[in-house]
This record gives structure tokens, C-alpha cells and sequence, in this order.
């Protein structure tokens, strides 16, 4: 149980610090000039962010894989992987993505470090098929891997109201697959915005106030992600609300096979 | 030039060259380097489209980001028209400098792309996973069994896709996605199954968890919290010294560690990388492009890279130094191994 807390309160520290980097530009209005730090800024902001992805990763790995966690993951990541390519055998909108399904049910499934590490991994494993590996990719992975962590919490949710097995557990899922849907471009967007600083209306200004660099921050965000942002929620509602179902059966189906232990009675 | 580490190293001098500057000219030297290398490796890999490609994909960014930055900011002293100003957003002054200033952003936007896109046509997907740590060898373990399975996976999506539709199926809406992935993930758990026991009956088992790996977690997260502060340190004008410490200390411990971890698992490589004359030429050059780069613009003598077209547009500067290290995209065309 010690361990457990301690597990928590790495991954709590590991947030904030990934956090604070991102939001950097609303919460730090003092920092320097735009034309001497704003060359470092995104190279700076990616390089924390693979250092939280080192620790969490080293956490994870250390506290839950086993050779059958970790055939299940490749597979499981495979599998999104392709999805990210069956996207057009079946033609849907700009920014319909089916990548953001599997990725929350697992989280919702297994828990939240699963859910990490197959986010993070999915983006990981299709940036090396699609040749994107970038400066954009720690961004990425570490927000797709808060995807898949944070499904954790509906499945507290569901497991405190009692709504296994209800449409209300749909609900949820479709709800925070949209939340997620939109929320996936706000995060994306902010390791490269303050570089892009030019005295407009949606820029980021050296010593503003937090609620004017948001405000900013919004209109920026309207202009550019908004509709395609809308177009991955909206997949998200939709794959959540006709495949939900018999996905999570299959994963139960396959939960207690992957996830049992074996170990060597005293007496023996 | 085939191995490792002169082309992460070539990425390293171009990225720190791509992030400092916003003088067109050395902008356009640099993509131009960019595109004759490019060029180079795609032919070797017959990928005849290339050029046309990215030159499409830099030529979209230009001017989508020429047109956001137009259409939302309106500084600039050479006024092109006016929107009405009760547009929101949008309206007011259309100026010269804001198109200026929105093309230079899509060229750095389009350049990074393309020295990414560039590194993985140089690098073989098995060299860029062996450049995953030690330490990290089971999550290493899942991207090599996500690519060893993913082409199995497609065809077998395809072969699924081809016999609902030999059922009828149109495969054109949302839910037909479902017969595809019901079948395909129950299939390929099966195989999950099956490959995980014999990873365990050849021996293989995940990093055990210690006392050491746990301590040294915790000291990985002070290491990158010492990095952090020295950041937001550097941000708020702090005595160099003071921020010199915090990464050199953050980031010496943050490596020691990494190692430390990585030696508690042994590793056979089963394939060791060749190393060229070419590629030893390569790491001497760029490390020392970087080097020297990175010592010039911490004591301000490269003022030519910082560019502004506000408030009236003024022609670029240029120093001859800095048209060698833009030049520097270009190198691996000299470094060129007849492999």
C-alpha cells in the first residue's frame, strides 16, 4: 500500500511539472523578452516533457509489466496503430480519428498506468510507422498518454455510482471521449504557441495578464483547431457510443487471462 | 554516412540553427540544403515523389500560417486594404509585415517538418529503436512487437474487410468499423497470448522492481525538477551561474541515473552498427558546427539571426559565419557513402 502512495505521488509530481512547462507562458507573465527566450521555448518545453515521460515510464515499467502485459500492450498498440491507417478504408471527416477509442478503454479498463503507456505508445509506434518523429512527438505521447491515465477516473466514477454495465457507463465514456477530443488540441497546441508570438490579438504577450494571454490563448485556438478539434470529439462520442459495449466485453474477456500471478507457496 | 549518431547530431545543429533564427536568408539556404539532401536519400530508397511531396506540404504551410497571421494581425506600418472593423477578429489594417512575418513561420514550421522527415528516411526504423536506453528495455519490447505485428495486423484488416464485404457489407459507415475491429482484436489477443507465453518460456521476464530502481525514480523526478527550475530561473533573468548549475547538476544526475538503471540489464546485440570514415567525419563536423554555434549565440555575436518585419519591413542582414552553419543541411551530400 506504501508503494502505491508513493506510485501516485511520482506520477502527481510528474503531472504538475509536465503541466507547469506547458502552461508556462500564462502562469510565468514575467519572463523575459519574446526575441532572446522564445527561440529555446519549444525545445525547451519538449525536453521537459521527455523527462517526465522517462520517469513515468521507468515507473510504470518497473511496478506493472510482465511479459504478458507486455504482448498484450504491443498488440493492443498494433492494432491502433492500423487504425490510425483504417482510417481511410473507411472515409470520415478531416480530424476524424479513431485513435482516442481504444486508448481510453484500455485506461478504463486496466487502469491508469496502462492507459499511459498505451497512449503514449500508440503515438510513439505510429510516429516511427508514418515517419513523424519530431519535436512535436514528446507532446504527443505524453497527452495521449493522460488520455489513456485519466480514464481511470470514470471507471472510479462508474464503480462509486454503481453504473456497470448501464448506458450511464457509455454516457460517461462518450462524455469524456468528447471532452478529450477537444482538449487533446488545446494541450497540443501549447508547446509552440508563444514562438509563434506576433503582436496579434492571439499571440502570446510578454507580461500580460493570465486572463489576457488566455483569452489570447482562445482566440487563437478558435481560429485554427476548433472545427477539427469539434471533428475528433464528435468520432470519439460516436465510436464510444456504437463500440463501447462489445469492445469492454472482449476486454473482460481477456483481462483475467493477461493479468494473473503465480507465485511459489512457502512450503514448497 | 549510415550510422547513429552524426545524423542525430546533424538534426541536433539544424534544429538549434531552425529555432534561433527568423532571417529569411538564412532560412531559405537552410531548406534549400534541406531539399538537396532530402533528394539524395529518397532516391537511394526510389522514393521518386519526394521533392514534389514535401515542396507541396512547405508550399500548404506558407500559406496557411501567410494567411492566419495576415487575417488576425494588423501591426505593420505598409498597409496592403482594410477589413471593416466590426468584423470580429478579422477586421482592420491588412498589412505587408504580417504576411511577412506569417510566411516566415510557415517556412520554420515547413523546415522542421522536413529535417524530421529527412532523419527517418536516413535512419532505419531498427536504428532508431535501438537508440531507445537500456533502461527502458520492456517498453522497447513493446514497440518492437507493435511493429514486428503491425504489418500482420493490416493484412489481417484487410482480409476481414474484403470478406464482410463479400457479406454485403458497404464499409461505409461509422459502425462498420465494428465487424472489422471485433474480429480482429479477439484475433490478435489469441496471439498476444500465445506470444507472451513463449517470451516467458525463453527466459524473458520484465525488470524486477528493487529498492535502487524506486530510489532512483525518485531521484530522476528531483533531477528533472532541478532542470525545470533552472529553466523558469533563465526565463526571469537569474545570474547565469544560477541557471548553469541547476541544468549541469539536473542534467549530469538525470544522465548518471539513466545509466546506472541501464546497467542492471544485460543486452546481445545481435547486429552492431559499422562505422564508417565517413560517418567519424560527420560526428567530428556536426558536434563541433553545434558546439561552436551554441557558444557564439550565448555570447550574442550571431545578432544577424534574429529577424523582425515590424514595424516597417527592412531588408535581412547576414554575417558569413552563419551562411556556413546553415549550410551545414547540406553536408551529408559530401559525407555520402557509396552503400
Amino acid at each position: 500500500m506504501k508503494h502505491h502512495y508513493g506510485s501516485n505521488l511520482i506520477n502527481l509530481l510528474v503531472f504538475i511539472l509536465g503541466f507547469l512547462s506547458l502552461v508556462a507562458p500564462f502562469v510565468l507573465p514575467q519572463a523575459r523578452s519574446q526575441l532572446s527566450s522564445g527561440a529555446s521555448f519549444p525545445i525547451m518545453v519538449s525536453l521537459i516533457l521527455v523527462l517526465c515521460l522517462v520517469i513515468i515510464l521507468l515507473e510504470i515499467q518497473t511496478s506493472s509489466l510482465d511479459s504478458k502485459m507486455i504482448a498484450f500492450l504491443g498488440m493492443l498498440i498494433a492494432i491502433n496503430a492500423g487504425l490510425r491507417f483504417l482510417e481511410n478504408a473507411i472515409p470520415g471527416p478531416a480530424g476524424f480519428s479513431p485513435v482516442f477509442f481504444l486508448i481510453i478503454l484500455t485506461g478504463y479498463f486496466f487502469g491508469s498506468q496502462i492507459g499511459f503507456l498505451t497512449g503514449a505508445m500508440t503515438m510513439f509506434v505510429s510516429g516511427l510507422i508514418t515517419g513523424g518523429v519530431g519535436t512535436w512527438l514528446p507532446g504527443q505521447m505524453i497527452t495521449a498518454g493522460w488520455v489513456g491515465q485519466s480514464a481511470a477516473l470514470i471507471s472510479w466514477l462508474v464503480k462509486n455510482l454503481k453504473l456497470q454495465g448501464k448506458t450511464g457507463e457509455i454516457i460517461l465514456l462518450a462524455a469524456f471521449g468528447a471532452g478529450w477530443g477537444l482538449l487533446y488540441g488545446v494541450v497540443m497546441n501549447l508547446w509552440f504557441w508563444p514562438y509563434l508570438a506576433s503582436n496579434t490579438s492571439q499571440s502570446w504577450v510578454q507580461g500580460a495578464a493570465f486572463i489576457e494571454n488566455v483569452q489570447h490563448y482562445s482566440a487563437y485556438y478558435l481560429a485554427t483547431s476548433v472545427v477539427w478539434d469539434i471533428t475528433r470529439a464528435v468520432a470519439n462520442v460516436l465510436m464510444m457510443s456504437l463500440m463501447a459495449r462489445p469492445v469492454l466485453k472482449i476486454l473482460a474477456r481477456f483481462k483475467n487471462r493477461f493479468r494473473f500471478t503465480h507465485s511459489a507457496g512457502r512450503n514448497l | 554516412m549510415t550510422a547513429s549518431l552524426p545524423w542525430i547530431l546533424w538534426l541536433a545543429a539544424n534544429l538549434a540553427l531552425l529555432l534561433s533564427t527568423r532571417n529569411p536568408i538564412y532560412l531559405l539556404l537552410n531548406l534549400t540544403g534541406l531539399f538537396l539532401t532530402g533528394n539524395m536519400l529518397a532516391q537511394k530508397r526510389t522514393q521518386t515523389s519526394w521533392v514534389q511531396q514535401n515542396l507541396r506540404f512547405l508550399l500548404t504551410m506558407i500559406l496557411l500560417s501567410t494567411l492566419i497571421n495576415t487575417l488576425f494581425s494588423h501591426t505593420g506600418a505598409t498597409v496592403l486594404f482594410s477589413l471593416p472593423e466590426t468584423w470580429p477578429l478579422v477586421g482592420g489594417d491588412i498589412t505587408l509585415e504580417s504576411m511577412v512575418y506569417g510566411a516566415i513561420n510557415g517556412v520554420i514550421i515547413g523546415a522542421l517538418y522536413l529535417t524530421f522527415n529527412i532523419l527517418n528516411l536516413a535512419l532505419s526504423i531498427k536504428q532508431i529503436i535501438r537508440l531507445i536506453p537500456r533502461a527502458f528495455y520492456p517498453a522497447a519490447m513493446i514497440v518492437t512487437v507493435a511493429l514486428t505485428f503491425f504489418p500482420s495486423i493490416q493484412e489481417r484488416a484487410r482480409e476481414i474487410k474484403e470478406a464482410q464485404m463479400i457479406r454485403g457489407s458497404k464499409m461505409k459507415k461509422v459502425t462498420d468499423w465494428l465487424p472489422i475491429l471485433i474480429p480482429l482484436l479477439v484475433t490478435s489477443l489469441e496471439r498476444a497470448f500465445l506470444l507472451s507465453e513463449s517470451m516467458t518460456s525463453r527466459g524473458f521476464h520484465a525488470h524486477q522492481e528493487s529498492r535502487h530502481s524506486r530510489l532512483a525514480i525518485v531521484g530522476l523526478t528531483l533531477a528533472a525538477f532541478c532542470i525545470f527550475s533552472g529553466w523558469v530561473f533563465t526565463m526571469y533573468d537569474y545570474p547565469k551561474w544560477v541557471t548553469f548549475c541547476l541544468f549541469g547538476v539536473g542534467g549530469s544526475f538525470f544522465l548518471i541515473l539513466l545509466i546506472l538503471l541501464g546497467r542492471q540489464t544485460r543486452v546481445t546485440h545481435f547486429h552492431q552498427e559499422s562505422w564508417h570514415i565517413k560517418d567519424i567525419l560527420g560526428t567530428v563536423l556536426f558536434s563541433s558546427s553545434l558546439i561552436v554555434f551554441i557558444a557564439l549565440r550565448l555570447s550574442n555575436q550571431l545578432e544577424s539571426l534574429s529577424y523582425s518585419p515590424y514595424m516597417a519591413l527592412s531588408p535581412p542582414t547576414f554575417q558569413w559565419g552563419c551562411l556556413l552553419f546553415c549550410a551545414s543541411s547540406l553536408f551529408p551530400i559530401f559525407l555520402k557513402s557509396n552503400d
